[in-house]
């Protein structure tokens, strides 16, 4: 059985509150008044069509975009968010001169942190967990698009934050690898806020405890739609498939 | 992948091109004996080789200056064009400063300066002259190869770093330098060559007395109609050329193999 609770424990685990949010990319306005929030403790998947904003309000919980006032960006037990919070994007973002444990090992790294022999071993077994044990030693460019993905998911699990922002993360590979890693990231990353944005309906439905659907220009945000049971879902669950056929005929209409 | 291909390519690769030069030179010394082409006009490669052996020691010193003054102002290049390149990444307002007197340098014909460089550095110190002069040619391509790899960082990357607390030098040094590394090796790789041309290019318009490379050899030579030790001085020099080439291609090699696009190995 895997760990998979942030090691910080349960009471470390926030909601998060963005309000009366406003952003432009560009002259565009993308979105304004916009108010939405990630429950603690669970997956939060945004849903939306290519170029809506998503990934922007992704950026902006990440405190990256340059949002207007009057945005708020709160976690609920009123500490910053800097610091709190592990990304994980569609590249895998792997530095391509580092093996796959020494990319594990960045964050470690980057906040000057030594690189015991227990941070090491530690990033072994989550190299393990994510099924590459003992090719740590590789570098990106020897291994496949999936598994470098699950190197960036063992990483993102080493920074071991309440908080997890992921930006269409499985949508670079192949369906089967997609659905794995799906499974994987739920077990792992489960008892953690998580902000999952996707443009693919069954994803979000497998993996979400509330999904939202964002559209429109200005962007507005729906009601959470609650799919029936525990996450991961399997892939021909009925519900699950009634939910994601509604989901994609709301899209076309 | 068998060996057997492999070992044949490099075989191809090294046979084709000498039995390509043997013929040439072969012919080459048939032709100037049978129409017995006079020594000061065409020498035959005899004649050259013989130039070469025996004015040895003569070319051997000249050579050793140019490559001196070639290294010298390469090693100054690579250490000036790194340390001005990390420093516009670091500072816009340096690099709209001083980005355009590195390009007035640039496109400036090393030629036409020459004598300025020669008037300030004395005729007595025209080995300066010549380092100055090789430097401001080798120069540019460094300065602006490792500009462009410092500011094409993957963006996202760079929003990586952030999101981790990275500082300031831990950007440059993670992420920045190692991005730009393999632009910077392709910037060395044209710099080697041009620090060589520099010199040589420095040496015909500003060489003196007190300075005999190899293109005061090939100016000395030509003067005295002593064309095959001209030929024996462009042959060091071509030498020296591909072997500057022929290094730092293995440097790039050795620097990137592990993971870069352009040297590892794919299947397709």
């Amino acid at each position: 059985m895997i760990e998979s609770r942030p090691r910080g424990g349960a009471a470390a685990v926030p909601s998060v509150a963005v309000g009366n949010a406003r952003l432009r990319f560009g002259d565009t306005l993308l979105f304004e008044a916009l108010d939405f929030e990630l429950a603690a403790g669970s997956w939060t998947c945004l849903l939306g069509s290519s170029g809506v904003g998503k990934s922007s309000l992704l950026r902006l919980v990440a405190g990256l975009a340059r949002h207007e006032p009057p945005t708020r960006v709160s976690a609920s037990d009123g500490q910053p968010l800097a610091g709190r919070i592990a990304y994980m994007a569609q590249q895998d973002l792997l530095l391509p001169w580092l093996t796959a444990l020494d990319n594990v090992l960045l964050g470690t790294r980057l906040r000057g942190q030594p690189v015991t022999i227990n941070k090491v071993a530690e990033a072994r077994r989550l190299l393990d967990d994510v099924g590459l044990g003992g090719r740590d030693g590789l570098r990106p460019a020897a291994l496949s698009g999936g598994m470098r993905q699950r190197v960036a998911l063992a990483r993102t699990l080493m920074e071991d934050r309440p908080v997890v922002l992921m930006d269409e993360p499985f949508s670079a590979v192949d369906a089967l690898t997609r659905i794995r890693l799906q499974d994987l990231a739920a077990r792992l990353l489960a008892g953690r806020t998580v902000l999952l944005v996707t443009h693919d309906p069954l994803e979000a439905l497998r993996l979400g405890s509330r999904v939202h659907v964002m559209s429109g220009f200005p962007a507005t945000i729906g009601p959470a739609l609650i799919p029936p049971g525990p996450p991961p879902r399997p892939v021909g669950d009925p519900a699950v498939l009634e939910l994601q056929a509604a989901l994609l005929q709301s899209f076309t209409a | 992948m068998t060996p057997e291909p492999d070992r044949r390519t490099v075989i191809l690769r090294i046979v084709v091109p000498v039995a390509v030069a043997a013929a040439g030179l072969a012919l080459w010394e048939f032709l100037v004996a049978y129409y017995d082409v006079p020594r000061f006009v065409l020498p035959a490669p005899s004649a050259v080789w013989t130039s070469l052996v025996d004015d040895f020691a003569v070319l051997a010193g000249s050579w050793w200056l140019t490559v001196r003054i070639t290294l010298e102002a390469y090693f100054l290049a690579v250490v000036g064009g790194v340390a001005l390149a990390v420093l516009f990444s670091q500072s816009r307002l340096v690099e709209l400063a001083l980005f355009p007197y590195a390009v007035v340098l640039q496109v400036t014909p090393v030629v036409s300066i020459a004598p300025l460089v020669i008037i300030w550095v004395g005729l007595d110190h025209a080995d300066r002259a010549l380092l100055i002069l090789a430097w401001v040619v080798a120069f540019f391509p460094i300065l602006s190869n490792t500009t462009f790899g410092l500011r094409s960082v993957d963006h996202n990357l760079l929003n990586l770093f952030e999101l981790y607390g990275a500082t300031r030098w831990q950007v440059l040094t993670r992420l920045q330098l190692p991005s730009a590394l393999p632009h910077l090796l392709a910037g060395m790789k044209i710099s080697g060559g041009l620090a060589l041309i520099g010199s040589v290019v420095a040496e015909f318009v500003a060489g003196s007395g007190t300075a005999t490379g190899l293109a005061w050899r090939i100016v000395e030579a030509g003067n005295r109609l002593n064309i095959a030790r001209m030929f024996a001085a462009l042959i060091l020099l071509s030498a020296t050329g591909i072997l500057i080439y022929l290094l730092l291609d293995r440097l790039e090699h050795l620097v990137l193999r592990r993971w870069h696009e352009s040297v590892v190995r794919r299947e397709n």
